[in-house]
């Protein structure tokens, strides 16, 4: 057994932060003002290779796994997770192409070729499958302004959707560096679906777009716990610096371990999607966790630099409603706690030791 | 990155859950319904030397560093498959217990010899103890009372000591003292302190809420004498302690398998709430589902937690910020769970003879035992924030 990440991951991880560090930390304000990256910074990113780790090889991809993601989308959050969400125009909806018998080659060279932009939507976000091949209702928010095609996922398969929506922009609560607007779909025709036996297909598609999401909480968790504990530690009032009150050098402790737990529940599920294991609901759960944890780091963070982290002047504050909108993506909370606690009642043991020969 | 198991680990778990399922549990609902600990003379102890349980990973002739031993790792999933079946039981085995750490690490080979040697192959079921609480101080162990006074070439032990394991069973205590309170930590010495030596006693064994399967046993120490070769290490002890002490700034072994233990017992709090919740037909309700749901994902994490903690400690990296969180979480963990179980019973909970009833009485404890839930916030913070002593 073997808890750390793959040295040969090292590299790419290394890539990403430093292209986080230097194109895309220091404009995350410019690009959450522009409600877009700027031209400059999409080509360095492009130069990277990032947006490629897990495309097929067939479509000049990497094809690594879920492991490889997470680990990248923890250093790009941790810059700024609505420049990573527009920097990756393909983003989660890559993963049903990728579960599915959905032509991927075909459809996904066509997608990448022109560049378009694709966004993932799932039932709990409010679209509705009607009679196999059109699509209804309304998602109220989506974390983007435009887009070239949607991907409709659901408990029994995905489909593709080129025309018969739209997305009025709105206002945004965080990740505004992607736009932000509320898709409608009106009568949408339903493309490359594939419905037929596709369910736990569907499933790992959820559950990879899932890690993708919470591996980008993971990041902004990060940015949070270690700017107010170096805050904290400068930062002096009564006498001492406000990390060595015990209230707040617990808090900071709390935070910490509950980054840390969350992030190996992350790094567990996708490991278990990259071995073909059973995955989902390991995926749900970490999903779970860091959208839990989130909610108590992003406010604590924010108490911790006092009135200073109420203000824009600080990434604090962007971190705090950031995490809170990232928590929303794919039914939020409540959609992933449903789907892990259905799966763990279906077992008599859910967590005993060496089932299957994994832990 | 991998989270399989090798074949040594598996079947060394199954075989562990075989004997927990058919022996350790029984033997510890058993020991909660009566309110005392396992009997000296119970057959559960000879059946655990048969086993093979009960010995010294010391090995005689051989330097300290040969000694015969799991990975940490396995032996973290074993504390947790171990408590799973029943913690107060798995405290009670017999066995050279907490000091055989610091013996190996600090005793000189007479030491060892003559106070592990009994447990390489024990003739009849033998235990040992750490005792350093005391009645006036527990998390400042720097504030120890108990006082070693030089008597030609003995030692004299004055003090009190409290809620030591399996003390009064014990062929000797590791008995924690002090040459001078008014000097904390670096006056404190450790001497071997024999069973039946005058002025040692009597026992009290106390009454406790859980884990009632082994004793915890409060005592006095009165004049008691002990030879020169019981100091721990000899007088020449120092170099060889700073080593250990240094080795213990960086890395922990003992609080992740609090923590494994932690993570058992809130598993086992998880399986029979699953199963109360199964058999009463409550599955289909969401709140059930999602109080199922929130257990099951808090244990997983503390349990990676402390793997990670074990990992770290097998590759003798530090470790001390993830030990120290492995046991602050699990043991917040396991009571949650526990707690949370008990919610899910509803006044089943309340007649006081549910397995889960148990689980949160003997939890508890996992925030108190080896550094309270505040010390290892403590330590951490100190990592992490520099927080002055
Ligand atoms: C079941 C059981 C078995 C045990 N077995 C043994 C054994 O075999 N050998 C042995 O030597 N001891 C044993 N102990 C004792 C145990 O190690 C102590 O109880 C523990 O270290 C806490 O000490 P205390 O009880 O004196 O509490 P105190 O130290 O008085 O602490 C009381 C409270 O104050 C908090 N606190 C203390 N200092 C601080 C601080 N600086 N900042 C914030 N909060 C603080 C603590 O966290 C705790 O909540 C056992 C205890 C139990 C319950």
């Amino acid at each position: 057994m073997n808890l750390d990440p793959d040295e040969e991951l090292g590299l790419i991880v290394e890539t990403a932060r430093r292209f986080a560090e230097q194109e895309m930390l220091p404009r995350m304000r410019e690009a959450e003002r522009n409600r877009q990256v700027a031209p400059e910074v999409r080509r360095a990113f492009d130069e990277t290779g990032l947006a490629d780790l897990e495309l097929p090889e067939g479509v000049g991809g990497a094809a690594l796994g879920s492991v490889a993601r997470v680990l990248v989308n923890e250093e790009l959050g941790a810059a700024d997770p609505g420049a990573a969400l527009a920097l990756d125009r393909i983003g989660p909806a890559l993963y049903p192409f990728l579960e599915m018998a959905i032509d991927p080659v075909g459809s996904l060279s066509t997608i990448r070729g022109n560049g378009e932009r694709i966004l993932l939507v799932t039932e709990s976000d409010g679209a509705r499958i009607v009679r196999n091949d059109v699509v209804r209702g309304t998602v109220p928010w989506v974390p983007a302004d435009r887009a070239d095609a949607i991907v409709v996922l659901t408990r029994e398969g995905a489909g593709l959707v080129r025309q018969g929506f739209s997305i009025d922009p709105v206002r945004g609560a965080g990740l505004r560096a992607a736009g932000a607007g509320t898709l409608r779909f009106d009568e949408a025709p339903l493309l490359d679906s594939a419905f037929r036996n596709a369910r736990e297909a569907a499933d790992r598609a959820l559950a990879r777009a899932r890690l993708h999401v919470a591996s980008l909480l993971l990041g902004v968790m990060r940015a949070a716990c270690d700017f107010s504990r170096d805050y904290a530690q400068e930062r002096q009032a009564f006498g001492r610096p406000i990390a060595h009150h015990q209230a707040l050098a617990f808090l900071i402790t709390d935070m910490q371990m509950a980054l840390d737990g969350a992030r190996l529940l992350v790094h567990e599920a996708a490991w278990r999607l990259d071995a073909g294991l059973p995955a989902t609901a390991a995926a749900a759960s970490a999903h779970a966790e860091c959208v839990d944890a989130s909610r108590s780091i992003g406010p604590n963070a924010v108490q911790i630099l006092g009135g200073h982290g109420f203000m824009a002047d600080y990434p604090v504050e962007k971190h705090m409603r950031e995490a809170r909108a990232l928590g929303l993506l794919l039914g939020g909370f409540d959609a992933a706690v449903e789907a892990a606690g259905r799966s763990f009642c279906e077992t008599e043991h859910p967590l005993e030791i060496g089932l299957g020969g994994a832990l | 990155m991998d989270f399989n198991l090798d074949e040594e680990t598996r079947s060394a778990l199954e075989a562990l859950r075989k004997w927990g399922r058919e022996v350790v549990r029984p033997v510890g609902l058993e020991a909660d319904r009566l309110s005392r600990p396992i009997p000296v003379d119970d057959p559960y102890f000879e059946r655990c030397l048969l086993r093979g349980d009960g010995r010294t990973r010391w090995q005689p002739h051989a330097d300290a560093r040969s000694t015969r031993s799991r990975s940490v790792l396995t032996q973290l999933l074993l504390a947790e498959e171990f408590a799973y079946w029943d913690r107060g039981v798995m405290i009670a085995n017999p066995g050279p217990g907490l000091p055989e750490a610091s013996v190996i690490a600090l005793g000189t080979e007479e030491q060892k010899e003559r106070f592990l040697g009994p447990f390489v192959e024990p003739d009849r079921p033998r235990w040992a103890c750490f005792a350093m609480t005391e009645p006036g101080a527990g998390s400042d162990a720097a504030a120890i009372q108990t006082r070693a006074t030089k008597d030609g070439d003995g030692w004299i032990l004055n003090g009190a000591k409290c809620f030591i394991g399996s003390a009064s069973r014990s062929d000797w205590i590791l008995v924690q003292a002090t040459l001078d309170p008014s000097k904390g930590r670096a006056a404190q010495r450790a001497f071997f302190v024999e069973q039946g030596t005058e002025g040692l006693g009597p026992f009290k064994i106390e009454k406790k809420m859980g884990l009632k399967a082994y004793e915890s046993s409060s005592f006095s120490l009165e004049n008691v004498r002990v030879p020169a070769s019981h100091l721990l290490g000899g007088e020449t002890r120092r170099e060889r302690s700073a080593g250990f002490k240094a080795a213990m700034s960086t890395f922990n072994a003992g609080r992740p398998v609090i923590a494994a233990n932690a993570v058992g017992i809130g598993r086992a709090a998880l399986d029979e709430a699953i199963r109360f919740a199964r058999e009463q037909d409550l599955l289909g309700d969401p709140r059930v589902r999602d109080r199922i749901e929130a257990m099951t994902r808090k244990i997983r994490m503390a349990r990676l937690v402390c793997l990670r903690a074990g990992q770290l400690a097998d590759e003798r990296r530090p470790n001390i910020v993830e030990a120290s969180m492995s046991k602050a979480l699990a043991a917040q963990v396991a009571q949650e769970a526990a707690s949370q179980a008990l919610e899910l019973l509803g006044s089943t909970g309340g007649r006081g003879d549910h397995l889960i009833e148990k689980l949160y009485r003997d939890a508890k404890a996992m925030d108190i035992v080896e550094g309270t839930g505040q010390i290892q916030r403590m330590i951490i913070a100190r990592q992490l924030v520099s927080l002055p002593r």
